[in-house]
C-alpha cells in the first residue's frame, strides 16, 4: 500500500468527498553526492555565522525577509503559517473547466487522489467528472503553502495537478525573438510532409531513459578501474540552405 | 533576456537549428534568508570536507555515486561522454497530438530560442514554429540536461518554440494500490452532480486565479516590519461527510439556480478571494462566465 501524503476533503457545493493524496511520480535519475576530489571524503554543508565564524545549530536559526539591503524582517513559524490560510484540510472545487484548454506550461506536480472512508461519494464525483469531461479548480494547502490545483478523472483514480499562477508563466512575446523572412510555400509544404511522415500515436512506453542505464554502466566501469574514453561527438552542420535540407530529409524518410 | 540553461541543436530530419534553452516560468515567491537568531546575521552555507574538517572550494568538489559500499567519482566530462549526441542535440523522433499526452508527464516548461541571428537559423526556427502551429502537433525527442535525460515535447506557442520536459513512463507510479470508488451511483445522483458541474463550468482563464498565498505573505511581512501583531487564523475544521447525499446534491443545485452563478458557494472571483463559506455570495468583481 503506498503511503498517503495528505488527508482532507474535496467539496463541491454542499457535497463532501473525503480523500487521501499520494505522489504520482518518482524521479529515477541516478543520484550523486558531493565529495572532496582529493580524498573522496563526503562534503558536509555547514551553517556558519560569519560574524562569530562558528557553526550554528538549526534551533538558533530564524527566517528573515530582506526588505532592503542588509535589513531583515524576522518571521516566526506561526507567522509564516498565517499566510498559508485556514483551509489546510479542504479543497473546494469552485469552478469546472475543460482540462484540454489548460496549456501544458501551467502543470506543476501531480498527485493521485484515492477514497477515504465514504467510497460511494468518491465514485459519484469520479463518474460525474468523467461524464462531463470537466476538471475542478480549487486551492490546496500543503506544508504551509497554498497551491492552485485542478482535479480530474484519470483512468482509475482522481488525479490532482498543482498549477502555476498566470504571472509565473513567461509568454512567448517576452522573448523578443528576431523574425526571419516568411518561409516559402515550398518550404512549408515540405516541412508539413516531414511532420506527417513522423506522426504517431503517443505511446509513453516507446521512450526509455537510455542515458540512466548508460550512466550506471559508466559507474560500474569506473569502479572496475577502466579508462573512460572521452571521444566527443562532432557538431551537427548548420547549413543555410533550408529547402535542400528539407528535401534531403524527405527523400531519406521515404526510403 | 533570460539566461540560457543549455545550448545545442534541435534536429528535425536533416535540418539543424542552433537553439538555447530558457525557462518559461518565473519565480515570484518571497524568499527567506536563514539568520542567526542572536545577531540577525545571514547564515553562510559552507562546504566542509568531512575528513579534514576544512572548507572546500567548488573547484575541488567531485560527484560520486555509491556502488556496493564503494564511492565511485565521476566527472562532468565523463557524464557528457556517455551519450555525447544527446547532451548537445534534441533529435525529433516523432510528432504526436498534444491532446493524447496525459498532463501527468509534464515536468518543467522552457522555451527554445534561436542561437545567433543568421538567416539560416532564424528561417529554420520560424518554419518549425509555423509548421507546428498549423498542425496542433508536438515534436517528441530526448536530450540530456545537466545529468538527467528527459523526454521532451517541443511545440509552437506564442510565436516561439516551447519545450516541456516530460517524465519517462517508469517515473509515473501505478495506481492499482490506491483505494478507488464504491458502488455505481444512481442515475439521479449522477444527473444532479453533472448539473452542478455544468452550472459551475467556465472557460479556462488563468488570469482569474491570483496567488493568495503570495499576497498574504506580503501582508504578513509588511505588518511585521511595522511591528504589528500577526493573527494566526485557526484552521478550519474538516467538513464531515454529508448524512444524505441526494439531499446535499439537490440543495446545491437549487442554490446554484436560485442564486445565479455568482452565488455559488465559494466561487473564485477576480480579486482572487473566495466567497464566504456560509453560502453567501461574493459578488464583487465577479466576471461573467460562459456556460457551456
Amino acid at each position: 500500500m503506498p503511503k498517503s501524503i495528505w488527508n482532507g476533503t474535496v467539496t463541491f457545493g454542499m457535497v463532501n468527498v473525503p480523500i487521501k493524496l499520494y505522489s504520482a511520480t518518482e524521479s529515477k535519475t541516478v543520484q550523486f553526492h558531493e565529495v572532496h576530489a582529493k580524498d573522496g571524503a563526503k562534503i558536509e554543508h555547514k551553517r556558519i555565522c560569519p560574524k562569530e565564524d562558528r557553526e550554528v545549530p538549526y534551533k538558533e536559526i530564524v527566517k528573515g525577509y530582506e526588505t532592503s539591503q542588509g535589513r531583515y524582517v524576522v518571521l516566526d513559524k506561526d507567522e509564516i503559517k498565517a499566510a498559508a490560510g485556514d483551509r489546510g484540510k479542504v479543497i473546494n472545487l469552485s469552478d469546472f473547466v475543460d482540462a484540454a484548454e489548460i496549456d501544458p506550461v501551467f502543470y506543476e506536480k501531480t498527485y493521485y487522489a484515492g477514497s477515504r472512508g465514504d467510497k460511494d461519494v468518491f465514485e459519484l464525483l469520479y463518474q460525474a467528472l468523467r461524464k462531463t469531461r470537466r476538471a475542478g479548480i480549487g486551492r490546496f494547502s500543503f506544508h504551509d503553502r497554498e497551491y492552485l490545483v485542478v482535479l480530474r478523472a484519470g483512468d482509475e483514480v482522481l488525479v490532482l495537478h498543482t498549477l502555476r499562477f498566470h504571472d509565473e508563466v513567461v509568454s512567448g512575446e517576452d522573448l523578443e525573438i528576431k523574425r526571419a523572412r516568411k518561409p516559402s510555400e515550398k518550404e512549408i509544404d515540405m516541412a508539413g510532409r516531414l511532420v506527417d511522415s513522423l506522426a504517431e500515436k503517443f505511446d509513453p512506453q516507446a521512450y526509455e531513459d537510455t542515458y540512466r542505464d548508460a550512466v550506471l554502466d559508466l559507474i560500474e566501469r569506473k569502479a572496475k578501474g577502466e579508462e573512460i574514453d572521452l571521444a566527443a561527438e562532432e557538431e551537427p552542420a548548420h547549413g543555410d540552405d533550408l529547402a535542400a535540407a528539407l528535401e534531403a530529409s524527405l527523400s531519406g524518410s521515404r526510403s | 533576456v533570460a539566461r540560457a540553461l543549455w545550448s545545442g541543436s534541435l534536429s528535425f530530419g536533416l535540418v539543424n537549428v542552433p537553439v538555447q534553452l530558457v525557462s518559461a516560468s518565473r519565480d515570484l515567491d518571497y524568499h527567506f534568508h536563514q539568520l542567526h537568531e542572536k545577531d540577525k546575521v545571514p547564515i553562510e552555507q559552507r562546504r566542509v570536507c568531512s575528513k579534514e574538517n576544512e572548507e572546500v572550494a567548488w573547484e575541488e568538489v567531485a560527484h560520486s555515486h555509491e556502488l556496493d559500499g564503494k564511492q565511485v567519482v565521476v566527472t562532468d566530462e565523463e557524464l557528457a561522454s556517455v551519450q555525447p549526441r544527446k547532451t548537445r542535440t534534441i533529435d525529433v523522433e516523432a510528432f504526436v497530438d498534444l491532446d493524447e499526452v496525459d498532463p501527468i508527464y509534464f515536468d518543467h516548461p522552457y522555451f527554445l530560442i534561436p542561437a545567433g541571428d543568421s538567416e539560416g537559423t532564424l528561417g529554420a526556427y520560424r518554419l518549425l514554429v509555423e509548421t507546428m502551429a498549423d498542425q496542433g502537433r508536438v515534436a517528441l525527442g530526448r536530450f540530456v540536461l545537466r545529468t538527467k535525460e528527459s523526454l521532451v515535447a517541443v511545440r509552437s506557442r506564442e510565436g516561439a518554440l516551447a519545450l516541456t520536459t516530460m517524465l519517462f513512463h517508469d517515473e509515473v507510479r501505478p495506481t492499482n494500490d490506491i483505494e478507488g470508488g464504491g458502488k455505481k451511483p444512481s442515475k439521479k445522483q449522477i444527473d444532479t452532480a453533472v448539473a452542478i458541474i455544468e452550472g459551475l463550468s467556465t472557460g479556462w482563464d488563468p488570469g482569474r486565479y491570483q496567488d493568495c498565498y503570495r499576497e498574504r505573505l506580503k501582508r504578513v511581512i509588511d505588518a511585521k516590519s511595522k511591528r504589528k501583531t500577526i493573527e494566526v487564523p485557526k484552521p478550519e475544521k474538516e467538513p464531515k461527510p454529508v448524512p444524505d447525499l441526494m439531499d446535499a446534491l439537490e440543495r446545491t443545485l437549487e442554490q446554484l439556480r436560485d442564486g445565479g452563478e455568482s452565488d455559488a458557494e465559494g466561487r473564485e472571483t477576480n480579486s482572487g478571494r473566495r466567497g464566504s463559506r456560509s453560502g453567501g455570495a461574493s459578488r464583487s468583481g465577479g466576471k461573467t462566465k460562459s456556460r457551456s
